[in-house]
Order: structure tokens, then C-alpha cells, then sequence
């Protein structure tokens, strides 16, 4: 048992432990909205940034759109509905900035991330941290080498007060206010998220990372990214999240927006682990310029219900997109996921692996899109959806998009549907498992080819995430 | 050289990979040359090439039949001017019947809006299938579908005989073969020898040779032709192996 | 759109349809429920373009004005069509209508007579055998979004057959049903009504076709299969319009216990074709095979929609649709599989190909799965490309010209389909009629 061993002692070590996210601390917030959403709402949290004017006709504006789109139930789930958008609160914040040492962080906020492992991962193998506590950063911090390339790592506010030449360019681009319901509410109300640019030609070794903390009851999480890789520029960017488990819905509704530009790789890591009464709601989609790379790696266990189908643009010859996803759903939740991949230029290619695993009464869902349009040649995508049902009443659906036209394009699409083999199970239990262990074993089996892709240090939390979901499935 | 075919100074690559290096070689028309040499060497490459694969590129060089430029020109031209490949791997045309495509195939060397005569046709196939030992139902498999390797060859060579072109390119023929159908197709081949047809037989190895017996044989080695002789030749390579090759000849 | 604000005539005035339906005086029931078409097809609206159920559908140029119900065709034509409707050498009946009218009502042998085989126009059996037909007429929706076009189905209900072979009774040669449009503007609303008893085995053929290649025209079909226990039914059907017809078909099919289905549907005609096909499993061991080809050209949309229902375990299903487009042509292949919570261990596949011929062609899919059970396998594939580069090296490599060897390529692409029609005959025929279509492509 070397192995499990060695695993121990490298979670030991690392302990980024998204399992021990069921805690909270009292709430006592200097900057409170107030419950529901209103322009009054929008106002107060410009006002709170000091945000120029431009940025606030743009939240009022999105404001509009949201009112104005219907809830998509037309093809979404009717769980939607439930969501009472006038019983959350929309921004709550203790009036910090961004600390640049943890010793500055307050000992409540400071202390929620230190059980989380935070601190220690970011001095184990993190090129820069930002860590967001309800609407705001509590702490931002990068490692000088990376600030002397110019590598930028903040929040929207800064990076749309102190860099517009760089991001004002970009924001909103990717994914338009108008794209969905919940992309115009981040646009109206968002708060918090990273900003990141990297230099022409910067290949920036280590991730950076962020980490995503709701504190609060009846609260919505509006973090929104946009990362910007310059020419030729690497980087890897990790995000987790985690939230108390509160006795009624919160919302965590964040718009990610990528750009790849020429010959540019962007690698985003996402681990989700939020309690079952999130709304997880979040629009990701990535551009890739001319022979740049977008890659979506991403792993949703936990919440009540996850929408989410990050999306790669490619919109430069040879341009290169992937999403791979892990997704759970246990006993009351729902993962509704998937991906999109637009071509947009000759030469690209796409490629989607989805693994879903539905334990209890869960029922995990995969949505997909592949547009190749009549102007386009040799382009190619492969899509794999893999579902595993656990038990009787678990549920998987399966609902891809396939649009082909133009020359030389050639597109596949594969998906099963599968429970792991009483043969299998049988095996491993003669070896002298229990039927727990062994169903963990095969559903690790399972979704170990994409695990793989994980960085280590995420790989060795996410089966143990996966085991702790498998505990009690059987029996 | 009007009655050969030629390849000259053939330069050709796949990829950024050069693989035929100043490639020359003469079939006179009526011949049995034989191309022996290490894997890798780029046997398969230069049958490819002549029957104007897409995935290779030319860089400079010449191949004719018969006078006939055949560089550039499509596939399908070709292999109507008269160029024949027995696939070392042939593909299977699943829902194609073998009666179908060979038809297809002779009406395409047909002058347009000729008729064509059924009759004739299936009495040729037929007796060319009892020589090849093939059971008549073949006709109505699809082509290659589900084949053994020894029907799949037998399949080439019946093509062989029923198109009747003016150079086949054998390549790797023996590949996948026991002994009987070894036989059989070498029978098939050595009816077709005669004064109206030339052939260029690829082979790893010797045994081939033994019921394809040539007139020449060349040993190709990194791209292109490095020594020749008669089919003695043959059993000397078999005798002293491809290290022989490697060392003494490529550096001649 | 179908707001009445002009006055309407033809297929949309509710007088013609309401004169048309007095005729079945005595048959209360189906008055009843050609009235209840008419009221629910006023009812629904057209579909629209963010309608899920049509999703990449053209529904812009969804029309059903100015269609008529025409009248009985003349001798003469009767005549002409007849004798252009022997596909088969020997059937085991054949009926023919034309326009909507039935002109040859079908004649069996004795001996399945004496079995108590019923093979008849939809009057005909309506006038016979009432009960059969108000047991299995008509029982399912549309829920595959051509809820409103199967209620004009209903509201215009009168051509059509019905065959119903009793218990045990196994019959090999398959029976055939014609249909021809011949007036210009024409619309008609054919049904099928097809009943096998227990352990019971029928085939059943259908070509519809266009007298004339360019005539407008609107066809609404609708087709009901019962398979009893053990029951085998077979069905082929032609979809041969004329190159300006719509037509949409609405097919619901159900399989009790061991009943073994087998459907093929070949699309070759209309400006837009469009086929719901629902099955239900309802039992344990049934085995049901849905099966398409089509040969897409010139601006032609084939849309496919399916829908595998498990409600019973321990069954099978297999779905494979094939599209071969060429030109501006468009498919779109939408499947779902569901499977019931309680079915366990069923086994439900289904794939969609599509050949790519044209660089201005579109070919859509939505392969979709919604599994409740956990002890299946399921799985759905689908591709979309153009030939096989090597295949095309090595039909070239034989000296066949691209266009022959596309051809040649297509056709193999379809025979794996065509394969599965129960009579070479018929397979031969439209084998002919696909090659044809690449002729003139």
C-alpha cells in the first residue's frame, strides 16, 4: 500500500483541503447591499468601488438585459424557478483591501483559509494567490519574479482602474452581456474575480491560483475573470470554491471570459466543491487566436444545481480547444455540463472528454455544441461523454449539438452509458475490500484518465473528493 | 524509353520527412524486377508515390510509363494510363460489392457511353476467380470487408488480372500469406508474365522470389536503389541479411 | 403563419373540413375525432425557430396555406398510376391511392382471408371492422413536436389502410401500399394502421411518390403499429415526393413482450421532409430496430427526429440513421433514448452518419440519451465527414474517376441500411432510385 501511503503524505503536505469546507464564521459585513436587486443595488456597488461612470452604465445596462431575458427553461431544468433573486443578497463585503500578507488578512477571514490550506499551498507551488471571501479579495499576492515580466494579477476593479489599455479591450468581448440570464446578472452586479494579463512570450511556470469562499446565507457570488495571454505567454490558472452548507439556496453566478491571442496556451483548472444548496451558475468561454490553445479542465462535485458549458472561439488558423470535465452528482444535485467549441478558422481542432458519474438519486446531464460553419476547412473535433450510474434510480442525460458544413471537416461524436460490473466488484471484494472501497476504486477508475490531467497536487485532493462522495452509495 | 517504365531522380517526402532520396529505376515492359531492402528503407513510399498517393509530396523527379508523364497527374489517371498497386494494406469499401467496383473500374477504361457487356464480364470474372481458387459468392462480399489476409491479396491480384495494366507495383504481396496462398498468388502473377506487362515485385523477403522468380532484383536502402544484379542476388542478401546492406552498401 | 386573417380556403377552411366530415354520419366516434383534430389544430401554434423540438428546422418557411383537398382523379390517371405501382412481384395485397382517393382497393388470397386477415382503405375498415379501429386509431401524440401537424392528420382524416393480421398468423411476402400526388397544390393526409396479433408476422411496404416531378404539394402521414406478443412486424417506407412537396410523417410504434419491430425509412424526395418516429417498448424482450438513409440534394432539408421510449426492462432497441448530402442539402438527425426508471437491463444504441458530398451542405445532429435506470447499456455515437481519404485512394488507385468513386463510396455508405429491408425486390428498387438521384444531383 505504497501508494496510498505516498498519497497520504502528499495530501499531508499540500492539504488545499476543499473536504473541509463545511464551517463559517460570524457575519459581520461593513458594506451591505441589502436583500434584492434593484438599480439602487447596482449604484451602491459602484459607488463602494469608486468605479468610473462607463463601468456603471455598463452594470445598469446589463441590469436591463437581465430583467428583460427570460429563464431558459425552455431547455434548462424548471429547478431555475426557484431561485427567489429578491431573498439574496448581492454584495457583502467587511471594507478590506486585497492584503498582501496573510497577517493582514482579519483573524476570522484569515483563519477560514488557513483550514482550507491555503497559505501552505501557496508557499508549496503557487506563482500567485488571490483568495475572495463573499464579494471582495481578502488577499492578493504574487511572487515578485512574476510582477518584474509584467505579469499583471488582480481584481476587476484595479485591473479596469490601473490597466484599461490592457483590459477594457477585452471586457465583456468574449462573453456579451446579452449571452444569457446569468451573464447579464454578473455583468450587472459583479465583484471580486481575477484579472490577468501575461506578457508577450511569458511562460509562467507555476499556476496561479484563486480561491472562492461564500460565507454568507442567502448570498450571491459574482466573481468575474477575464485573463489575457499575450503572444506566445503560458499560463495555468486554478480556481476552487467551497461555501458552508446553509438551509437555504445561494447563488454563485461567474462569467469567465479567456483570450488566447497568437500562439498563446491557456490552461484553466477549475475543482468545485460547494455545498448542495449552491445555485452554481457560470459562463466560461475562452478565444484562441492563431495557433493559440484554450483548455478547460474541470471538475464540478457538490452543489445543488451547476450550469455550466465553458466554451472555446477558435477564431485563428490551427487553433487548438479542450474541455475535459469530471462531473458528480450525488443525492439532490443536479450537474448540468457540457461544452461548446465554435470554430471559427480553417485548420482548428477541438476535443471534449466528458466523464460523468450519477450516485443515489443524482442526475448529472451533458450539453454540448460543435459549430463548424460552410466556410471552413479541415477542421476536425472528437467529443466523448462517459456516464456512470451508480445506483437504480441514478440518472444520466446526454444532449449534444453537432452543426457540420464546409470542406474536409470531419467530426465524431461517442457517449455510453454504463454501472460498474457486479464481476468487478466482486473481484475486489474477494481481494478483501468492502463494497464501498471497491465501488471507489472502480469509480476512480473511471474518471483516471482525466484526473491525470489535473496537476498533481489537485489529481491527489480530487479522488479524495470522490471517495468521500462514493462513502455510503453502496450498501 | 518507350516501352518501360522509368523513375528518375524521384525526390519525394511525407511531411518534413524526405523519403525517396534521387530515386532511379528502368522496368522494361515484359520484366520482373524485384525492390528488396530493410524496413524503413522507403519501399512502400515509392509505390505510393507512383500511384499518386495525396499524403506525399514530390519535390523533383519524373516517372513515366511509357513515355508517359506520370507525376502530377490524379490517381485515378494514372492508374488508367496503366499503372497498377497491389496494396500492401487494402482498404475496405464497406457496402461496394467486388462484382461493382471491378465493373466500375473497367467502365472507366472504357470510351464513354460504350456498353458494356455484362455477359463477358462475368464469365472473365468467374474464370479468373476458379484460377485464384476464390468461391464465386466473393463477387457479392464487399470489397475487403471482413477479408483474411489471404483473401484480401487474392482479391488484388484477381483486380490484377481482370484490369490487365501495363505495370504492376507488387507491394509486400507476401505479407500475411501462408504457404498455399503464396502459391496461389504467384501462380496468378507468373500467368499474367508475358511481353505486354511489367512488373516491379516489393518484398522484405526472399521467399517471394522463389515462385516469383525475376529478372532483376535491386536492393533500396534510404531512399533509393544502392546495388543491383540478377535474382542470385536474391539469396546472397538472404544469405549475408540487411546488415550487409547497412554497412557496405549504403557507403558505395 | 396560419391566422386566418385573409379568408381562408382549401386544407384551413373549417367549413370544407366540417362538410368533408358529415360524410362518416353513422360513425359518431370519428367525427368526433376528426372534429377534435380541427379544434386542437386551431389551437396549436406553429412551431417557431427557439422551439427545441425544431431545433436547426427551417419552421420560416413552414406553410400550410393554399393546399387543397383535391378531387378524384380520372380514369385515365388512375390508369397510367396503377400500372407505374407494381414494385413488387407479388405482394400479399396492394392498395393504391392517389390524391388521397382510393384507387385500388386491395384483394388478398383467400386463405389469409380465411385467417381472418384484414387488409382495407381506411373507409373501407372503418365501415367494417369500427371497433378494431377505434381501439388503435389515433392513440398517441405527437411528442416529438408535430403535435399541430398530426392534428390536421386528424382533422382531414379518411385515406389510408389499415392491416391487421389476427394471432399466429405469419405472412412472408410483404403487403404494399402506393401513394401518389397528382394535382397541383394537392395535400393529403395517408394513414397507416398496422395491427399484428400475438406471435403474428406481417411486412408492409409504402412508396409515396409525385406523378409529376415538380408539383406542389403537402402530405401529413401518420403511421400506428401495434406488435403484440411475440409479434413481428416489418415496415419500409418510401419517401419519394416530388422535388416541391412538404411532407412531415409522424410514425408511433409499439412492441409488447418479445415483439420484434424493424423499421427502414428512406428519404429521397420533397423541398422538406420531415419524420417524427416514436417507439414504445412496453415489454420485456421486445427487439426493436429503427433504421434511415437518406440522399439529400439541391436545397432539401431531411428532418429526422426519433425517440426510443423503454418503459419495459430487459429490452432492445438499435437505431442507425445514415444521410448522404449533396449540393446546399441539409439533415438533421435529433434521437433520444429514455430509458424508464424501472427498466433495467435494457440495452439501447443508436448512431447517426452523415456523408458530407458538398462543401455547402449541413448535416445537424442531436444524439441524445436520458437514462433513469442503472443496470443498461446505452450508447450513442454520431459522425459527420466526408469519404474515407483512403477508400477514395484506393477506388482511384483502380482508375475510377472521383465522381464514379464518391458515388460508389455513397452507395456502399447505404447499403448497410438497405441491407436490413426484409425483400431484395423492394431493396432493389430503391437502391435504382438513390442511383438515379446522384445521376441528376
Amino acid at each position: 500500500m505504497a501508494e496510498i501511503e505516498e498519497s497520504q503524505a502528499q495530501r499531508d503536505a499540500i492539504a488545499v483541503d476543499r473536504t473541509k469546507g463545511d464551517f463559517k464564521y460570524e457575519e459581520n459585513y461593513a458594506f451591505d447591499a441589502g436583500i434584492g436587486l434593484s438599480a439602487k443595488v447596482v449604484d451602491y456597488i459602484s459607488n463602494v468601488k469608486g468605479e468610473d461612470a462607463w463601468i456603471n452604465e455598463f452594470r445598469q445596462k446589463a441590469l436591463k438585459v437581465f430583467n428583460d431575458l427570460p429563464m431558459p427553461t425552455h431547455w434548462a431544468t424548471e429547478d431555475l424557478k426557484n431561485i427567489k433573486f429578491d431573498e439574496i443578497r448581492y454584495y457583502l463585503s467587511k471594507g478590506q483591501k486585497a492584503s498582501r500578507t496573510w497577517e493582514e488578512v482579519p483573524d476570522d477571514v484569515k483563519e477560514t483559509f488557513e483550514r482550507l490550506g491555503i497559505p501552505e499551498a501557496e508557499r508549496k507551488f503557487l506563482a500567485g494567490v488571490e483568495a475572495q471571501f463573499d464579494s471582495e479579495a481578502v488577499y492578493s499576492r504574487m511572487k515578485d519574479e512574476m510582477s518584474k515580466l509584467g505579469v499583471i494579477f488582480c481584481g476587476p476593479t484595479e485591473g479596469l482602474r490601473d490597466h484599461p489599455e490592457i483590459f477594457r479591450k477585452w471586457f465583456g468581448k468574449v462573453i456579451p452581456t446579452g449571452d444569457n440570464k446569468f451573464a447579464a446578472l454578473n455583468s450587472a452586479v459583479f465583484s471580486g474575480g481575477s484579472f490577468i494579463y501575461i506578457p508577450k512570450g511569458v511562460k509562467v511556470a507555476q499556476p496561479l491560483q484563486a480561491y472562492f469562499r461564500i460565507n454568507a446565507e442567502n448570498f450571491g457570488q459574482f466573481e468575474r475573470t477575464l485573463i489575457i495571454a499575450d503572444e506566445g505567454s503560458e499560463v495555468t490558472y486554478m480556481e476552487g470554491c467551497t461555501a458552508p452548507k446553509f438551509e437555504t439556496a445561494t447563488l454563485h453566478s461567474a462569467v469567465v471570459e479567456l483570450v488566447a491571442l497568437k500562439g498563446a496556451k491557456i490552461q484553466y483548472i477549475t475543482v468545485q466543491n460547494w455545498s448542495a444548496n449552491v445555485f452554481n451558475l457560470v459562463t466560461k468561454r475562452g478565444v484562441a487566436e492563431e495557433d493559440a490553445e484554450v483548455r478547460w479542465i474541470d471538475c464540478n462535485i457538490g452543489s445543488r444545481l451547476t450550469m455550466k458549458y465553458p466554451g472555446v472561439v477558435l477564431r485563428g488558423k490551427r487553433a487548438r480547444g479542450e474541455v475535459l470535465s469530471i462531473a458528480l452528482a450525488n443525492d439532490g444535485q443536479h450537474q448540468d455540463t457540457g461544452a461548446k467549441m465554435i470554430h471559427a478558422a480553417d485548420d482548428t481542432s477541438s476535443n471534449i472528454i466528458a466523464k460523468s458519474i450519477s450516485v443515489g438519486a443524482g442526475r448529472s446531464t451533458y450539453r454540448g455544441l460543435v459549430h463548424i460553419p460552410k466556410t471552413l476547412r479541415n477542421c476536425k473535433n472528437n467529443t466523448e461523454c462517459d456516464a456512470l450510474l451508480i445506483n437504480e434510480h441514478s440518472r444520466t442525460d446526454t444532449y449534444p449539438a453537432i452543426s457540420v458544413r464546409g470542406q474536409k471537416n470531419s467530426v465524431q461524436h461517442e457517449a455510453s452509458v454504463s454501472k460498474v460490473s457486479a464481476e468487478q466488484i466482486f473481484y475486489m471484494m474477494q481481494r478483501g475490500l468492502t463494497e464501498g472501497e471497491a465501488m471507489s476504486l472502480a469509480v476512480n477508475g473511471f474518471v483516471n484518465d482525466l484526473v491525470k490531467e489535473f496537476p498533481m497536487e489537485y489529481s491527489v485532493e480530487l479522488k479524495r473528493l470522490i471517495e468521500l462522495q462514493m462513502e455510503g452509495s453502496v450498501g | 524509353m518507350p516501352d518501360s517504365l522509368v523513375i528518375k531522380n524521384l525526390n519525394a517526402s511525407i511531411g518534413d520527412r524526405a523519403i525517396l532520396k534521387d530515386f532511379s529505376l528502368t522496368v522494361p515492359k515484359g520484366e520482373v524486377h524485384a525492390i528488396m531492402g530493410p524496413n524503413g528503407t522507403g519501399k512502400s513510399t515509392l509505390a505510393k508515390v507512383l500511384a499518386g498517393h495525396p499524403d506525399y509530396t514530390v519535390q523533383s523527379g519524373e516517372a513515366f510509363i511509357d513515355g508517359e508523364q506520370i507525376i502530377g497527374q490524379e490517381p485515378d489517371a494514372i492508374a488508367r494510363a496503366g499503372l497498377f498497386l497491389a496494396f500492401q494494406y487494402p482498404s475496405e469499401i464497406p457496402g461496394v460489392t467486388i462484382a461493382n467496383f471491378i465493373r466500375a473500374a473497367i467502365v472507366a477504361r472504357q470510351a464513354k457511353g460504350a456498353p458494356f457487356d455484362a455477359k463477358a464480364y462475368y464469365a472473365e470474372l468467374y474464370a479468373k476467380m476458379d484460377a485464384l481458387k476464390m468461391d464465386r459468392k466473393f463477387t457479392a462480399r464487399f470489397v475487403n470487408e471482413g477479408f483474411s489476409g489471404g483473401e484480401k491479396k487474392r482479391c488484388e491480384i484477381l483486380q490484377l488480372m481482370m484490369l490487365k495494366p501495363k505495370y504492376a507495383v507488387l507491394d509486400e504481396t507476401d505479407s500475411g500469406l501462408d504457404i498455399d496462398a503464396l502459391r496461389i498468388v504467384s501462380e496468378g502473377v507468373n500467368r499474367l508474365r508475358g511481353p505486354d506487362m511489367g512488373f516491379l515485385v516489393i518484398t522484405h523477403y526472399q521467399r517471394l522470389l522463389e515462385y516469383i522468380v525475376p529478372d532483376r532484383v535491386h536492393i533500396m536502402y534510404d531512399g533509393r536503389i544502392v546495388h543491383s544484379g540478377d535474382k542470385d542476388l536474391a539469396l546472397e542478401l538472404e544469405a549475408k541479411g540487411y546488415d550487409w546492406v547497412k554497412k557496405d552498401l549504403a557507403s558505395a | 403563419m396560419t391566422t386566418l386573417t385573409s379568408m381562408p380556403s382549401g386544407i384551413l377552411d373549417a367549413s370544407l373540413q366540417q362538410n368533408e366530415t358529415k360524410r362518416f354520419a353513422g360513425n359518431d366516434w370519428f367525427i368526433q375525432l376528426r372534429q377534435l383534430g380541427w379544434k386542437n389544430f386551431e389551437a396549436l401554434p406553429l412551431p417557431k425557430r427557439d422551439d427545441e423540438k425544431w431545433r436547426f428546422s427551417d419552421t420560416r418557411s413552414l406553410s400550410l396555406a393554399d393546399f387543397t383537398v383535391a378531387a378524384a382523379p380520372s380514369d385515365a390517371d388512375t390508369a397510367k398510376l396503377i400500372g407505374q405501382s407494381h414494385f413488387i412481384t407479388r405482394p400479399a395485397g396492394l392498395i393504391i391511392h392517389i390524391d388521397g382517393h382510393c384507387v385500388l382497393r386491395p384483394v388478398i388470397a383467400p386463405e389469409l382471408a380465411a385467417q381472418g386477415v384484414k387488409f382495407e382503405s381506411l373507409e373501407d375498415a372503418l365501415r367494417h371492422h369500427p371497433a378494431l379501429l377505434k381501439e388503435f386509431l389515433l392513440k398517441h401524440e405527437a411528442n416529438l413536436g408535430g403535435a399541430k401537424f398530426l392534428a390536421l392528420h386528424q382533422a382531414w382524416l379518411r385515406a389510408g389502410y389499415v392491416l391487421h393480421v389476427p394471432k399466429g398468423v405469419e405472412i412472408t411476402q410483404p403487403f404494399v401500399s402506393v401513394n401518389w400526388t397528382l394535382t397541383e397544390g394537392a395535400a393529403i393526409f395517408p394513414h397507416a394502421l398496422v395491427v399484428a396479433g400475438d406471435h403474428a408476422k406481417v411486412s408492409i411496404h409504402e412508396f409515396n411518390l409525385s406523378a409529376l416531378p415538380d408539383q406542389r404539394a403537402l402530405a401529413i402521414s401518420a403511421a400506428d403499429l401495434h406488435a403484440g406478443t411475440g409479434a413481428h412486424i416489418s415496415r419500409f417506407a418510401v419517401q419519394a415526393w416530388g422535388k416541391n412537396a412538404q411532407s412531415f410523417e409522424i410514425a408511433n410504434t409499439c412492441g409488447g413482450r418479445d415483439a420484434l419491430i424493424t423499421s427502414v425509412n428512406a428519404a429521397l424526395g420533397s423541398r422538406r421532409a420531415r419524420l417524427e418516429n416514436t417507439v414504445r417498448i412496453e415489454g420485456p424482450g421486445a427487439d426493436v430496430r429503427l433504421y434511415g438513409i437518406s440522399v439529400a440534394t439541391g436545397e432539401q432539408e431531411f428532418d429526422q427526429r426519433t425517440l426510443q421510449i423503454h418503459s419495459a426492462g430487459k429490452a432492445k432497441s438499435d437505431l442507425l440513421f445514415k444521410n448522404v448530402l449533396l449540393n446546399k442539402a441539409r439533415t438533421i438527425f435529433s434521437g433520444l433514448i429514455k430509458v424508464a426508471p424501472d427498466a433495467q437491463q435494457t440495452d439501447a444504441y443508436q448512431t447517426n452518419r452523415n456523408l458530407l458530398l458538398s462543401p455547402e451542405a449541413e448535416a445537424d445532429s442531436l444524439p441524445g440519451l436520458e437514462i433513469e435506470a442503472n443496470d443498461v447499456k446505452c450508447s450513442h455515437g454520431a459522425t459527420t465527414g466526408q469519404v474515407n481519404p483512403e477508400e477514395l485512394f484506393y477506388l482511384l488507385a483502380r482508375g475510377i474517376p472521383l465522381a464514379v468513386a464518391q458515388e460508389l463510396l455513397a452507395e456502399g455508405f447505404l447499403e448497410e441500411v438497405l441491407s436490413k429491408v426484409d425483400n431484395e425486390e423492394a431493396a432493389a428498387v430503391v437502391r435504382e432510385m438513390f442511383r438515379q438521384k446522384f445521376h441528376t444531383a
